[in-house]
């Protein structure tokens, strides 16, 4: 029995790559809004051990306040649950900063109340509470407390080795040699007690340790992926026979029933800009191929999705999932894709990002060059520094359709580490004027970025790093009295959101792009609409090399491209 | 300040004016650090009620800045007269004190509180780092904790230790006044360490768990060994009949007036999520009812203990009698109380504060008044236990009464 879970244990070692870390790699969150008279950007650092604070900053971008508020809301306790708001310090330039307190672990938001002559307006930021942080003492710290540790023990055996010796003698009387047998005696008996209980104690603490570190310790769930050519798939247009290669992801359950605090009810996921799932695919080492796919699930716990014609190779997956309680996580695996030998038209149908007409219509690919490959080739992409737009250094990417997409306002040609950036893309027509942008499932754009070793990786909107599904279900709870969430059924609940799916896949483009603006109240596309522009607000949280891709839809077509950044 | 009353000779042969006469000649470090202790216990009960109710503090909240007072004042006083001793050479109570380490002097007391204050301090940057690694803690014992509590603790053992040497250096000529001074003292100190060792192991000794042999197998541990201690500490004082009741009956007070008088004022949570919306301080908890076990004890103690009896039981007998009385006693008058504290709607007022909950549990909750089934046992797995927990009682008494003992002879 016990070799189980020691095999386990062995291979989540194995598997200890740096992709096993929590939220891979970003935990910051990044909101970016109008609200009211308001534009804010805010910037939520939660808390690596929890219970924690998170470091709020608020930057008035526009609009008056006299004062902003903030306090946390529990997904399961709601706004009836929630403490009261404490005020955030106005730190100038209307900046405002604050620390709140997040007790326990789970779906939680800050909602921030911001009050003034422009008004009263709310905001919900979603985030994780979890404990992510593996934190060894510092050595000074450790020096101090051993020096006094030190002082302690010799201080108390001391004391001890008196107690049975001086302290019990009448003053005035001799001390003789059995004196000092008494106080040695004393000391002896006091250090072997001493050295028991610090024995006792070293053990406890251990044990405190190893819980922390197996139950209260973010751990996302291991993804099994698995990708397999399937030579007689159904066909495209030509009928039967073509063979495609068909990705299914299963996490993996394994130990659920032993450690609640890291059981997940898949039944309970909830759509995010209208798909069940997210997923992105990035060949590595170069990161030359990309996917951005939306899995359909089978049974709670399998998701496929059918691939186009990706190069073969090895392949970094990571799967977005949001829970009904806002609970927003990244899965992740590597998984080798075979090689399809295929028609030179079906190739080029993936190259320019086209679409399989049997996988979701909003599905995704990018094939380009490696990584830190230079060249000065239009269409091709840079390593930036080359290019001027706009009067400052930026880099521009050639999309398939025939217009560009540049990356314009580039501070610098490397940026820094933990600064907060708008990253500010625009799309020209082949003529090189402003090429307007349609929704792409509900927003004027999506990216995502990847550092060259894949630590880090963020799936990003205009709005900011956070999942629109979890502000939703945070919204909507907060606007729900009770003090406690129902815990629905959850073969029921998949039922229902795997039918609402299904009817939103059948409806035409518009109307799905009109439900999707409803569903999300916090996306403003501004006074008109979406234009050529799209703007995502990011720090970068490691110094290194990173690629961001930027999709955009145009004339019903999901454009990607790609750019990369050196951070330092 | 010592060197103006050279020595603790009784008051009443010093011709000092009676505006400073109320020391009646004890080292003011001894008062000090009797206040220290009270001052430990008081914040150590509003520290737990604030995080009950409120939740949210800081480095210097109010309960905290009453317990750093105690630390300070036990460590600045005591390592005062330990510095004081040590610097000056024709210090009058050097040959009453200890010397260490070479060159130090200093009371034995003085030694225990500086070591507690010590043991206070450092837990504070080991508590900032427990909580940066492992989360802000909402327990009462953790490592770090365990090592403030322990160092509380020492600081008012020291507090005892202080009175109880002025104690054993009485003549039998002493001052009544005097010796009723130290018998309070004395009282109080001993009462004020109970309440914090009651603290301590009081997340295992709630009214839920009241029915459950751990219950009482904790009791055996903590209760035996100290409230031994105190009567045969008290053993030289004749005329102080009662010192283990009257020590249970203050601690009694310590534990329940704090509580009785903060659930009156308003407070908010200001941590979430609020699963309890209170307005008020939610109160400690109804402190045992050890007036019982001690009064039986004191009983045992006139009857068959050395310095009381004309004919009295060898210390492992004691331990053995006072042991299965104390345990017996315990359990005829826990059981029922824990059960009317548990169940009864009667016990959900201000007095037995029953209906005090701490803000983030939920109040709905099916067992909040009622025995978990996790406690369950049955007679035999309960008999079982409880023996074995007399025995228990038995080391834990045998240990209180030679810690009494040492107590009873300490002198510096």
């Amino acid at each position: 029995m016990k070799l189980l879970p020691f095999l386990l244990s062995f291979l989540l070692l194995i598997a200890r790559s740096p992709l096993a870390e929590a939220h891979v790699g970003s935990s910051g969150v990044i909101v970016q809004k109008q609200v009211g008279k308001y534009q804010l950007l805010v910037s939520v650092q939660p808390p690596d051990v929890v219970p924690g604070t998170a470091q709020v900053t608020v930057y008035l971008e526009k609009g008056q306040a006299t004062s902003i508020e903030g306090r946390p809301v529990y997904f399961f306790e709601g706004d009836e649950g929630a403490p009261v708001a404490e005020a955030l310090k106005s730190v100038g330039e209307g900046r405002y900063e604050g620390a709140i307190w997040l007790m326990q672990s789970g779906s939680t938001s800050i909602q921030l109340t911001l009050n003034g002559p422009d008004g009263k307006a709310e905001v919900v930021i979603p985030m994780l509470a979890t404990s992510t942080a593996l934190r060894e003492m510092p050595a000074g710290t450790g020096a101090g407390l051993a020096v006094m540790g030190l002082l302690l023990v010799a201080m108390l055996v001391t004391i001890i080795g008196a107690s049975n010796a001086d302290g019990v003698t009448a003053p005035g009387s001799a001390s003789g040699k059995s004196f000092q047998r008494r106080r040695l005696v004393g000391m002896a008996i006091g250090g072997v007690v001493l050295i028991a209980v610090l024995s006792g104690g070293r053990m406890w603490w251990n044990g405190w340790a190893d819980h922390y570190r197996n139950v209260q310790l973010y751990k996302p769930v291991p993804l099994i992926s698995t990708a397999l050519l399937d030579q007689n798939g159904p066909g495209r247009s030509a009928g039967a026979g073509v063979p495609q290669v068909i990705l299914t992801m299963q996490p993996d359950t394994t130990g659920f029933s032993k450690n609640w605090q890291r059981r997940r009810d898949f039944n309970l996921l909830v759509p995010d800009h209208g798909k069940l799932m997210h997923t992105f695919l990035v060949r590595m080492p170069g990161m030359d191929a990309f996917a951005h796919i939306h899995p359909t699930r089978r049974d709670s716990l399998h998701y496929q999705a059918s691939l186009p014609n990706l190069p073969g190779g090895r392949y970094l997956v990571f799967m977005d999932v949001v829970y009904r309680s806002g609970y927003a996580e990244t899965l992740s695996d590597t998984v080798d894709i075979p090689a399809v030998k295929v028609a030179a038209s079906q190739t080029a149908i993936s190259r320019k990002g086209g679409i399989n007409s049997l996988t979701d219509p909003d599905d995704s690919y990018l094939s380009t060059e490696p990584m830190g490959v230079k060249q000065d080739a239009v269409g091709k992409l840079h390593l930036d520094n080359d290019m001027v737009s706009c009067g400052k250094p930026g880099a521009s990417t050639r999309l398939p359709d025939g217009s560009t997409m540049i990356w314009t306002d580039k501070s610098s040609p490397v940026l820094n580490a933990g600064e907060l950036y708008t990253l500010k893309f625009a799309v020209a027509d082949a003529a090189g004027k402003a090429a307007k942008l349609e929704p792409y499932l509900g927003m004027p754009g999506h990216a995502a970025i990847l550092r060259s070793d894949g630590t880090v990786y963020i799936h990003l909107h205009p709005v900011g790093t956070y999942s629109m599904a979890s502000e939703t279900m945070l919204v909507d709870r907060i606007a729900d009295t009770s003090r406690t969430a129902p815990r629905p059924n959850g073969a029921r609940f998949r039922d229902s959101i795997d039918t609402y799916l299904t009817q939103f896949k059948a409806k035409p483009e518009a109307e799905k792009n009109a439900l999707l603006a409803l569903q999300m109240p916090g996306m403003d596309h501004g006074p008109n609409g979406i234009n050529n522009m799209v703007t995502f607000p990011y720090a970068f949280p490691r110094a290194g090399h990173y690629r961001i891709w930027v999709q955009v839809k145009r004339n019903g077509q999901v454009l990607t491209g790609a750019f990369d950044t050196q951070v330092k | 300040m010592q060197a103006a009353f050279p020595n603790s000779a009784p008051a009443y042969s010093l011709a000092q004016p009676s505006t400073i006469n109320w020391r009646l000649g004890l080292p003011t470090y001894v008062y000090a650090v009797v206040f220290a202790s009270f001052c430990i216990v008081m914040g150590l009960l509003w520290d737990i009620m604030w995080h009950m109710s409120i939740g949210r503090d800081g480095l210097f909240s109010a309960p905290h800045v009453v317990m750093y007072t105690g630390a300070l004042v036990s460590g600045l006083f005591s390592g005062y007269q330990i510095l004081s001793m040590t610097f000056q050479r024709n210090h009058p109570d050097r040959p009453k004190s200890v010397r260490f380490w070479g060159i130090f002097y200093g009371s034995l007391g003085a030694m225990f509180c500086v070591w507690g204050a010590l043991a206070m301090l450092t837990s504070a940057p080991f508590d900032d780092w427990w909580h940066n690694t492992y989360g802000l803690d909402v327990q009462i014992l953790t490592p770090p904790h365990t090592i403030l509590l322990v160092g509380m603790m020492m600081v008012q053992f020291g507090a005892i230790v202080a009175v109880l040497a002025q104690q054993n250096q009485l003549t039998s000529q002493a001052d009544p006044r005097l010796r009723g001074r130290i018998r309070l003292l004395f009282t109080l100190s001993a009462a004020f360490m109970l309440s914090v060792l009651f603290v301590l192991v009081s997340e295992n000794m709630g009214r839920y768990a009241s029915h459950n042999s751990s219950y009482y197998t904790n009791a055996a541990i903590i209760f035996p060994f100290l409230l031994l201690a105190v009567g045969r500490a008290a053993g030289g004082d004749a005329q102080f009949r009662y010192p283990i009741l009257t020590v249970a009956a203050i601690y009694m007070l310590v534990i329940a007036v704090p509580s009785w008088v903060l659930q009156a004022f308003p407070a908010t949570p200001k941590l979430g999520p609020v699963r309890n919306p209170i307005t008020h301080y939610q109160a400690f908890i109804f402190p045992l009812l050890l007036v019982g076990p001690g009064f039986v004890l004191d009983w045992v103690f006139n009857r068959f203990s050395k310095d009381r009896a004309t004919k009295p039981l060898n210390d492992w007998l004691l331990a053995a009698v006072t042991a299965v009385a104390f345990m017996l006693v315990f359990l005829a008058v826990q059981w029922p109380f824990g059960g009317f504290l548990q169940e009864s709607p009667l016990a959900r007022n201000w007095f037995f504060m029953s209906h005090s909950w701490m803000y983030a549990e939920d109040p709905t909750w099916e067992y909040r008044y009622k025995f978990g089934p996790w406690f369950t046992q049955t007679v035999g797995q309960f008999t079982t236990a409880f023996s074995i927990a007399l025995l228990i009682a038995f080391v834990s008494a045998r240990v209180g009464l030679w810690w009494g003992n040492w107590m009873r002879r300490v002198v510096r």
